[in-house]
């Protein structure tokens, strides 16, 4: 309806920049992120380290990553998570090149960013024992929103961050 | 509708609306249906909604909203609840159906799904495990399908994954349950005993579906059955099904040593349902402090008059109880006593 009533230039504007961006954007070749160069911003960003990869499941995971400012190396997009039921086998996701891109460039550290659904723990499970033998593996963890009173947390969300403890030194 | 007696005595034909009034009350209680455990089926035929309404104690006005599409609202004094979770506690009840009545004669899988709805009640966690354990369940079974001719290797590294997931899942599950059987065993006991007379001595036995051996301990099970999954590979490629684990569980209930699913007679069987519908009352009261509401649900017809009386005696004053028959000249005279009559014909007239 708020298109149909704007002036016909500003519509045909519109739908002109949904078809650039729809025949523009691809992927990065290194990560897999959106990008509308061969390589993302993030890739070519000198300042950003290469001993860090950050493995997420989609672009989404990674720009909600990117808002936090504070992770400065990159990422990889696996563009989904394995799922029998769905049909995702490890081929259909950037496996492979994840292992090439560690293997390569001698990562130090590998950040498993997924989430904590069955799909989820089955995919880091399956990748970390893939790494291994290349780097260091590790998971976000999970526990608490920041701001919320322990008292008001759901007993799913304590339990897994009672699980995920740390000593304190 | 309101309630001014502590017992409601709901009497109507069959078809009547009964059994869905005590089961929105049920669902109300405990946000799950005896029944089934999709609300699709709760939903009027044609309908897109369907909206549940109850007042707790005079101050809690407790909303439930079931949509075909976008899933359950909750409202406590017209909030939307942002967890269902918070929906829980002031309608707690215990439900008794003959449907119960199978819990001894029918499959396993029937005791299993009994002895979950008791370990919900002491441990509102446990409902994410057993979700969670049923989609580990499924995923693995649909890899072994869709993996069938490839790589050998690629497909053992995901069975991996799945095994240690499994494993813990696993592990927590059993330990719950006998847990929860340890607790209730006890008091079904007395219950058993008192309403055979003293001539039944009952004992719950916990048959895992893992080899559990050793001392309790998270770790050393979880390794263990990790193991058994590992090693049963062969026989799952054959049977295309994995048996190891809480879905192979199963409950036996021994009277005077000997199971009573094979060697009890119809009535020792009644009792004996009974007896742990019992012990899950006194249970779920001793643990919040007070009474649960019972909802009887076309079963007293089903029981004699000694266990009636009996069931009458056990529930005492203190329990609030809806409940269901065709007949009003089924009930004792005691049971109609201090009690509210409602005729059935009138919950389907709007």
């Amino acid at each position: 309806m708020y298109l149909l009533r704007q002036p016909e230039d500003k519509v045909q504007k519109f739908s002109n920049a949904l078809l650039a961006a729809r025949s523009q954007v691809g992927q990065c070749q290194k990560c897999f992120h959106l990008s509308a160069e061969p390589e993302c911003e993030i890739c070519r960003n000198l300042e950003r380290s290469e001993d860090q990869i950050c493995v997420v499941a989609d672009s989404r995971d990674l720009i909600a990553l990117e808002r936090t400012r504070e992770y400065k190396g990159l990422y990889h997009v696996l563009g989904g998570l394995i799922s029998p039921m769905d049909g995702i086998s490890p081929e259909l996701l950037e496996v492979s090149s994840l292992i090439k891109r560690v293997d390569q460039y001698q990562t130090k550290e590998v950040i498993l960013a997924l989430t904590p659904s069955v799909e989820g723990d089955t995919t880091s499970l399956y990748l970390a024992r893939l790494l291994k033998p290349f780097t260091q593996v590790s998971r976000i963890a999970y526990g608490l929103p920041v701001g919320s009173e322990l008292e008001y947390a759901d007993e799913v969300t304590l339990t897994r961050a009672l699980e995920g403890r740390r000593s304190m030194d | 509708m309101g309630l001014t007696e502590k017992r409601l005595l709901i009497i109507g034909r069959n078809g009547a609306g009964k059994s869905n009034l005590l089961e929105a009350v049920e669902v109300l209680g405990s946000l799950r249906s005896h029944r089934s455990g999709n609300d699709q089926d709760l939903i009027n035929w044609g309908e897109k909604r369907a909206v549940l309404r109850a007042v707790a104690d005079n101050q809690d006005n407790l909303e439930l909203e079931l949509r075909r599409k976008g899933g359950r609202q909750a409202r406590r004094n017209e909030k939307l609840l942002a967890r269902q979770l918070d929906f829980l506690g002031p309608l707690r009840c215990v439900g008794f159906s003959a449907l119960d009545l199978g819990l001894v004669r029918q499959e396993p899988a029937v005791r299993r799904h009994w002895l979950d709805r008791v370990v919900m009640q002491l441990e509102p966690v446990y409902s994410d495990l057993i979700t969670r354990f049923n989609k580990l369940l499924r995923q693995r079974s649909q890899l072994w399908r869709n993996w069938a001719h490839s790589s050998s290797q690629e497909r053992n590294s995901l069975l991996d994954a799945f095994d240690v997931q499994m494993a813990l899942v696993s592990t927590r599950i059993h330990r719950r349950r006998g847990r929860a059987l340890r607790r209730l065993e006890p008091l079904a006991a007395i219950w058993q005993e008192r309403l055979s007379q003293g001539r039944e001595n009952l004992v719950l036995d916990y048959l895992p579906g893992s080899c559990l051996e050793g001392e309790e301990e998270e770790e050393s099970w979880r390794l263990s059955i990790e193991n058994q999954l590992m090693a049963q590979r062969v026989d799952e490629e054959r049977l295309g099904s994995c048996k190891i684990g809480p879905h192979r569980d199963e409950v036996e209930f021994l009277l005077n040593g000997l199971p009573a699913r094979r060697f009890g007679s119809a009535g020792q069987q009644r009792t004996l349902v009974l007896a742990l519908k019992l012990a899950e009352l006194e249970l779920v009261g001793e643990l919040y402090g007070e009474p649960p509401l019972l909802l009887l649900d076309d079963v007293l017809a089903e029981l004699d008059q000694m266990r009636q009386l009996l069931l009458l005696e056990a529930v005492g004053e203190d329990h609030q109880c809806l409940v269901s028959a065709t007949h009003l000249d089924l009930f004792e005279g005691e049971w109609k006593r201090n009690s509210q009559v409602l005729e059935a014909e009138f919950l389907m007239g709007k």
